[in-house]
């Protein structure tokens, strides 16, 4: 009998067994919950309600049905998202819609979440954006809510067009490219290498460059659209975009320092905006004395931003120095009671560059816009910008590119406008900016 | 929390507003019905917290009634060698030998290391088996080569080690049994049970809303039903004298559960859970009944074994054809799973007796009759019950045998069968390949039901959602397989896990057991349920939340299902038989004259006095129990008698049994012998005198609950 006491251990094991098991498995429901009652395939949760910061219905989860307004719908469709989309609003917080939370699961009921966006700002960026495909997006950089969040193309999500997935209209429809997409910067790259320029050169105030439109370098040319002129100033130059220069800086910084100043300003991270993943930018290290060097310190060669760094990017520099993280989650509520809000310590915050840097790169993007790209499309908003031309090759027109901020501490907004092949930057994507722009001071 | 109380207010305001338009209502018949409208989805929400906070009480009673004692051992009687030193048998198969496992160890280098075994038989007759034939046994000096009867006073050889037999007479085992009814009584399993009535009518309140008239009647019968026969079997015991009712009312704890959730999700298969639980009883029973007698059960292992085998291959051959389903028997009014009932014949047959466990080859009648069943199952694509076989034939080849050689070459076996059914069963491959991914298949066949079950279980949190909102059991299947997240969701995480924990629970009882087990057969069959339950329950809880691949078994006692539910029954049978305290389980006979006798529950004492209405300090009035001796006339022993006084101190509780003590003249370390070491008549008697009586460790004054009176 003694013998066999020994040999009841395999009994215990068992048992030892299912306990591991359980315990496992309480484990990873503390820590993925959340996940499992939100996944996309549920249809048994999803009851909450998303709000923008109006209050305008875009999305009500008891009822499955989107705003009520055709074009709303249609500007949202990459926040709210639909059962088509890898990720959106809806898929991340869908936890929060179902009102999860570890100790009660889903039983106490669903929340209402208001986002930050003005569904109407929306509205006017996709009507500016005229049918091509890009981004427009705008936010405060003191507080972090993004006001304005638009991707193109785009569709109606009660009425999904039958071509969807042949039309190459709709290529990339799924995507919201904001935080998913990844494009050669083009000129905005140009903020980098001057970034780069004002601290690690010293004698930037004497840096003189003449262009024919034309420049050597190495054992290639770096072209311009046309002569821009000659004996131009640092600042002349970002303000007609001068490649020829920036190609001249690239290779007297090298390809490090601008690979150290592009992940300084954060265009190399990966961003979470409420749960969200924006895609990462990156920078090929060209061989040192290369024509590919020169144009990598223009935003051509392989360099690619996303444009919500890039947004962020901005809003950094208009903070002289400290960049806040977009936030599209505003308040939540109970049936119509508000949750009062966890104690935070403000935004997200990360740095820059100096302050120093900041307010020198800031001028240089004022003057653009006063020398430049014309501040009469603003009327009295002073906006500080950067456009861009990304040449994007296949006989393609390039995409166009504009960035920047307003600054004025009544209107703290920082702005991206991202025209698939829409030719010219300022001229494109500088006319929806404004556009948005005007219509988010005033509102 | 922010979002808790904000809750609540919405809570309590949305019901504030809903009572005020209901006491507007004109009608009064229509008020009081809509005021209860608008409460009871409340109402249940509380009832869920509370039904959580019962069921954990039920529990801890029941766990607390299993460990609270260290428990005693019996001894069936004892070898004095030479010098006089006495060497207890502690069970009714002991192992004699010079072996670190033998039960009586003899350190003499003349002794095999298994030398012969001395079993006793359930009416106290004990026999001598040499179990080797080198080192010679001789019994009263003649050699021993076949098993032959001993007798008190007999002598007993073993390689030149002189031994006397005594075995404990009649007065003796009953003085023994009710010491330990004394010392080991359970938690008053009265109270328990009255918590757990509680708890099934909170459960079954739960189960209301949403349902119309004859479903509610429906769900209140079947809950009064099992309320019923949860009491009946419990006034049975008492009647029997039998007070220990812990792991009756586990399975009852989790027929509870099983109600419930087969009333959220079909009220009308209530009936047939109800039919089949009440089957399950008398399947406990019958088969506690045969195991009482260990002869006749070895006996009946071939017929049992021949009648399974027929069974068997009667639905493998015929069943497709007669009710369209090879593993199932579909005899019209009922239909059932011929698998679940194999379990019961396999542990039947499978355990042994400790001489079985020295024959050589022992196994191999197991090992063929497992091959037989697992082939079976497979034929009837019943992999999931395979596997458990499989599991419960490495447990018996390992208490059998304890060769771990062996359990690898079986392991190695099944592994090469596993594969070949892979080869032939594509299907099977495929719930591996989502094993571990459940969420890059939710929508395939591979993840469907996982991924819902481990929603379902985050959307329960830990008190449930209730059973009217709950959508996992309308999932196919659900209500078997997928039945730890149907529970979590509906009564929470909370409910889900105990049902899992007292399953635990049930098997570490199994396994304490083994120490004082009279024999191996119980041990053996004990463990081999446990491991079946246990292992069982792993396959369908786990595998329902992808950390096992999903095999499509039944929870045991819980899941929605006739079969299975009176299969564990009868495992219980198994489990229960191995207790060995007294009145704990009615397969182990009670000495004739303790049976008028009842020990009263601890709950009852205080301050010497249990509250079942006898005075315990004034033992004249043993003399009130003599009529209800229903089995044989009075023989003159008065439970009241000095030696019953000398062992039952006033209060008794294990921490005030009395040792015996006596100082080494030598100077050394004092020696002390336990009451309960030495039973009754080997207690130190005349001429030990230098044995100093002590009471070692509390006083009155220190015992809990105090002196009341």
């Amino acid at each position: 009998m003694k013998r066999l006491r020994g040999r009841t251990a395999i009994t215990l094991l068992l048992t030892a067994a299912l306990a591991a098991g359980l315990v496992l498995f309480c484990v990873r429901l503390v820590a993925h919950g959340g996940e499992w009652v939100g996944f996309f395939g549920t249809t048994y949760y999803d009851a909450g309600a998303l709000y923008d910061a109006n209050g305008v219905l875009l999305y009500d989860g008891e009822t499955g049905s989107y705003a009520e307004d055709q074009a709303t719908r249609m500007a949202t469709l990459h926040l709210v998202g639909d059962r088509n989309f890898g990720t959106s609003l809806r898929s991340v917080l869908s936890s929060r819609l179902s009102g999860y939370n570890p100790i009660t699961g889903t039983t106490l009921g669903s929340h209402d979440v208001m986002l930050t966006i003005d569904s109407a700002l929306n509205r006017t960026a996709l009507e500016a954006l005229g049918g091509s495909r890009g981004v427009v997006a705008v936010y405060n950089y003191v507080t972090g809510d993004v006001k304005c969040l638009v991707s193109s193309p785009t569709y109606d999500p009660n009425d999904p067009p039958a071509d969807v997935n042949e039309n190459p209209a709709y290529e990339g429809v799924y995507l919201n490219r904001f935080f998913s997409g990844t494009y050669p910067p083009g000129s905005t790259f140009k903020l980098v290498t001057t970034a780069a320029a004002i601290e690690k050169k010293g004698d930037l105030d004497n840096f003189r460059f003449t262009c024919t439109g034309s420049t050597q370098i190495g054992d290639g040319v770096v072209t311009c659209p046309y002569a821009h002129g000659a004996d131009m100033t640092i600042d002349q130059c970002l303000a007609c975009s001068c490649n020829g220069a920036y190609a001249v800086l690239a290779l007297e910084l090298g390809a490090n320092e601008l690979d150290k100043y592009m992940k300084e300003a954060g265009l190399q991270d990966s961003l979470t905006v409420d749960g969200l993943h924006t895609a990462r930018g990156s920078f090929d290290k060209a061989e040192a004395g290369s024509v590919w060097l020169g144009w990598s310190g223009v935003g051509q060669y392989n360099d690619l931003v996303n444009p919500c760094t890039l947004l962020t990017f901005m809003g950094g520099i208009a903070n002289r120095g400290v960049a806040v993280t977009p936030e599209l989650v505003g308040r939540e509520a109970i049936s119509g009671t508000q949750i009062p809000a966890a104690l935070s310590g403000g935004p997200d915050t990360f740095n820059i560059y100096s302050s120093s840097t900041c307010d020198r790169l800031k001028a240089m993007m004022r003057n653009n816009v006063v020398s430049s790209y014309g501040q009469e499309q603003f009327g009295d908003l002073p906006v500080c910008a950067k456009s861009g031309t990304a040449e994007v090759g296949g006989g393609q027109q390039p995409h166009a590119w504009f960035a920047g901020f307003v600054d004025d501490p009544n209107h703290p907004l920082a702005f991206v406008v991202l025209v698939e092949n829409g030719g010219w930057g300022s001229q494109t994507a500088g006319g929806v900016a404004a556009k948005v722009l005007a219509q988010a001071a005033a509102g | 929390m922010g979002e808790l109380f904000t809750r609540i207010k919405v809570v309590f305001t949305e019901l504030w507003a809903d009572i005020q338009s209901a006491i507007a209502n004109a009608d009064p018949g229509e008020k009081v019905l809509s005021v209860l409208d608008a409460i009871l989805p409340v109402l249940c929400g509380v009832l869920r917290v509370l039904a959580v906070i019962v069921a954990i009480t039920v529990i801890a009673r029941c766990i607390t009634s299993l460990y609270r004692e260290k428990t005693g051992r019996e001894i069936w009687g004892w070898l004095t060698t030479s010098d006089g030193e006495r060497l207890n048998l502690h069970h009714w198969e002991n192992a004699l030998g010079r072996g670190r496992w033998a039960d009586v160890a003899l350190q003499t280098p003349t002794v095999s290391r298994t030398h012969a075994a001395l079993l006793r038989d359930h009416k106290g007759n004990w026999k001598l088996q040499p179990l080797q034939t080198k080192n010679g046994t001789r019994l009263n000096g003649k050699l021993v080569v076949h098993t032959i009867p001993v007798k008190t006073g007999d002598v007993i050889d073993l390689g030149g080690v002189p031994l006397e037999f005594y075995a404990i007479s009649e007065e003796e085992e009953r003085e023994q049994a009710m010491r330990w009814g004394v010392a080991e009584r359970p938690l008053s399993p009265g109270r328990t049970l009255a918590y757990l009535m509680i708890f099934q009518i909170m459960m079954c309140i739960q189960c209301l809303p949403g349902r119309e008239g004859p479903d509610m009647a429906m769900i209140a019968i079947s809950f009064a039903i099992l309320a019923a026969a949860m009491w009946g079997m419990y006034a049975l015991y008492r009647s029997l004298k039998r007070t220990a009712f812990e792991a009756e009312t586990i399975a009852f704890f989790l027929c509870t559960v099983s109600f419930s959730i087969t009333a959220a999700y079909s009220p009308d298969s209530l009936l047939r859970q109800t039919i089949c639980m009440l089957m399950g009883l008398v399947i406990f029973f019958v088969l506690s009944v045969l195991l009482r007698d260990l002869r006749a059960t070895v006996s009946l292992r071939w017929p049992v074994a021949v009648l399974t085998c027929l069974l068997l291959i009667f639905n493998v051959v015929l069943g497709q054809r007669l009710f369209g389903a090879k593993n199932w028997i579909d005899l019209g009014f009922i239909s059932f799973q011929p698998s679940e009932f194999v379990k019961i014949a396999f542990i039947f047959t499978g355990a042994a007796t400790l001489d079985r466990l020295f024959a050589r080859r022992n196994l191999l009648f197991t090992v063929l009759f497992c091959g037989f069943c697992m082939g079976c199952l497979a034929l009837m694509s019943d992999f999931g019950t395979a596997l458990i076989f499989f599991v419960a034939l490495l447990v018996i080849a390992f208490l059998r045998s304890g060769d771990l050689g062996f359990l690898a070459l079986m392991g190695t076996a099944a592994a090469a069968g596993g594969w070949l059914v892979l080869q032939f069963k594509p299907y099977i491959a495929n719930r591996f390949a989502a094993w571990r991914h459940v969420w890059d298949f939710y929508n395939e066949s591979g993840g469907y039901q996982q991924t819902r079950t481990m929603s379902a279980i985050a959307s329960g949190g830990l008190f449930g959602k209730g059973t009217e909102d709950a959508f996992l059991k309308n999932l196919g299947a659900a209500n078997t397989d997928l039945v730890f997240g149907v529970i979590s969701e509906e009564f929470g995480l909370i409910l889900a896990l105990c049902s899992v924990f007292v399953l635990l629970v049930l098997a570490v009882y199994a396994v304490s057991r083994t120490v004082n087990a009279r024999s191996s057969y119980y041990v053996i069959a004990a463990n081999a349920a446990a491991a079946m339950l246990i292992f069982q329950a792993s396959l369908n809880v786990l595998g329902a939340v992808d950390i096992l691949p999903l095999t499509g078994v039944t929870l045991p006692f819980v899941s929605v299902g006739g079969s299975s539910m009176i299969a564990c029954w009868g495992l219980l049978a198994f489990i229960k038989a191995a207790d060995t305290r007294p009145n704990a389980s009615f397969t182990l006979r009670l000495p004739k004259r303790i049976r008028g006798w009842i020990p009263p529950d601890n709950d009852a004492i205080y301050g010497g006095r249990y509250d079942d209405g006898y005075d315990y300090d004034n033992f004249d009035e043993y003399d009130d129990y003599e009529p209800y001796d229903e089995y044989d006339s009075y023989d003159g022993y008065d439970p009241g008698d000095d030696d019953v006084r000398e062992w039952q101190p006033r209060n008794t509780r294990r921490q005030d049994t009395q040792v015996w003590r006596r100082d080494d003249p030598a100077g050394g370390r004092p020696e002390t012998r336990w009451q309960d070491d030495d039973p009754g008549a080997l207690w130190p008697q005349d001429g030990e005198s230098d044995w100093e009586h002590t009471i070692p460790f509390r006083s009155d004054n220190g015992r809990k609950g105090g002196n009341r009176s």
